[in-house]
């Protein structure tokens, strides 16, 4: 009994995390796409930075106050606000330095005062996000399993093929509202440019492991109902996979549509460009199948 | 799984996250702390060498180049010239432009001539750059 009860906790403690950075993904991940937010943080001064970090604590506390990533409220306490805002500006700052790594705008050349400022101004947006975590994609589960039964009718009615048009259409909206808005931009080119495939790989694992993450490992609202969904990709595995597929077509569709790649242009550029947009919309396919 | 009612302390694994946090927080607060007593309050000093190998493909000679920036503030903007010149006259030259350049920071580039560089003297210069 003790030792399941310390299991609980830690169990508990690891989705809380894993709920706060998926929150920093969903907010952040636009502006880690910024290319004049790394121009910012390679130009600000150790002063800057200080202020920022300063900002982040004070913001973040107060959204802390009222939301927070975690399930439980500490609200009455000034001080877990205090901790927990601490812990919420760690997950930025390691979540922001992993996606600076992986789309190579930090390599080991990089002076050290340029990585700090990109570091600490992409950590902002994403802190934020960590801090709304439950604020974005609703808290309703409150426990594992408790509350959350399904709807036994409507999940009858639904057919499998029905359920997984619903998958499709929930993240490909998710994935076009999240990535629309970076397709057009010169970013995708440039980090194409920069990747190898080792990095390529890489960002295809980052992508399936942070939308399992948000959909199944997060304990979002509708994390239960959809472990009970049925549908033809209706396993874990299998569906985070499948909309990760979905989100790399739409990525394509939108980089096509705004012209940042043509059918004459070689099949590695549409691979290399796809990939690099497919992170995102793969994040907001995560979530747009959450929302539906 | 029976829900626990959790009495309102932190438990030993939030605390344990809570370490780490405060760990990552303090050395990123002491790193941009050292930057800041660090600071060299000098403006660029920027200087660019050829790189040792040229290559030649189909007639065309391939000249790698980098720049570092040794001094304290970020230049913005540095412009590279390149000028070729045989039996004492400018026969061919290029430009190349850096966007950023941070204290420290190195890129690379290459110029491309259809004269062999060999042949004449290869003048590499920083032409400009501008404060961000």
């Amino acid at each position: 009994m003790a030792t399941k009860r310390q299991k609980d906790v830690w169990m508990s403690e690891i989705n809380d995390i894993i709920r706060g950075a998926c929150g920093g993904f969903l907010f952040g991940i636009p502006l880690l796409y910024t290319m004049e937010v790394w121009w910012i943080g390679s130009l600000a001064k150790p002063q800057l930075m200080m202020m920022a970090i300063a900002f982040m604590f004070i913001v973040v506390y107060l959204l802390n106050q009222t939301e927070g990533f975690r399930k439980r409220r500490y609200s009455w306490l000034a001080l877990q606000a205090a901790m927990d805002t601490v812990e919420a500006i760690a997950i930025g700052l390691a979540c922001s330095t992993f996606v600076l790594l992986l789309l190579r705008e930090l390599t080991l050349e990089t002076s050290l005062k340029e990585s700090l400022g990109k570091i600490i101004f992409e950590s902002v947006p994403f802190a934020l996000g960590v801090a709304l975590a439950n604020q974005l994609l609703g808290d309703s589960r409150n426990s594992n399993g408790k509350g959350q039964k399904p709807d036994s009718t409507t999940s009858n009615k639904k057919d499998e093929l029905n359920a997984t048009f619903a998958d499709v259409g929930g993240t490909l909206i998710g994935a076009t509202i999240i990535a629309f808005n970076i397709a057009p931009t010169d970013e995708i080119t440039m980090l194409a440019a920069a990747a190898s495939p080792p990095w390529e790989l890489a960002m295809i694992a980052t992508s399936l492991l942070i939308s399992y993450g948000i959909v199944f490992q997060a304990g979002f609202s509708d994390q239960q109902k959809r472990r009970e969904q049925k549908g033809i990709f209706q396993r874990p595995s299998s569906e985070t996979i499948m909309s990760y597929l979905v989100s790399l077509l739409a990525s394509a569709f939108m980089l096509w549509f705004f012209q940042k790649l043509t059918f004459s242009d070689p099949w590695t550029m549409w691979l290399d460009r796809t990939l690099m947009l497919g992170l995102p919309a793969t994040i907001g396919g995560a979530a747009g199948r959450l929302a539906i | 799984m029976t829900q626990i009612e959790e009495p309102p302390k932190r438990s030993i694994a939030e605390w344990v996250t809570f370490s780490i946090a405060s760990f990552i927080l303090a050395i990123i607060v002491s790193l941009v702390g050292y930057t800041w007593l660090n600071e060299k309050n000098q403006p660029p000093i920027l200087s660019v060498t050829k790189k040792e190998t040229i290559r030649e493909i189909d007639g065309q000679f391939y000249v790698p180049f980098e720049v570092v920036n040794s001094g304290g503030d970020t230049a913005e903007s540095v412009q590279i010239m390149a000028e070729l010149m045989i039996d004492g006259k400018v026969t061919e030259t290029g430009e190349q432009q850096i966007d950023f350049l941070s204290s420290g920071e190195s890129e690379e580039g290459a110029f491309i001539f259809t004269k062999n560089p060999r042949q004449g003297q290869l003048n590499l210069r920083v032409g400009s750059y501008k404060l961000p």
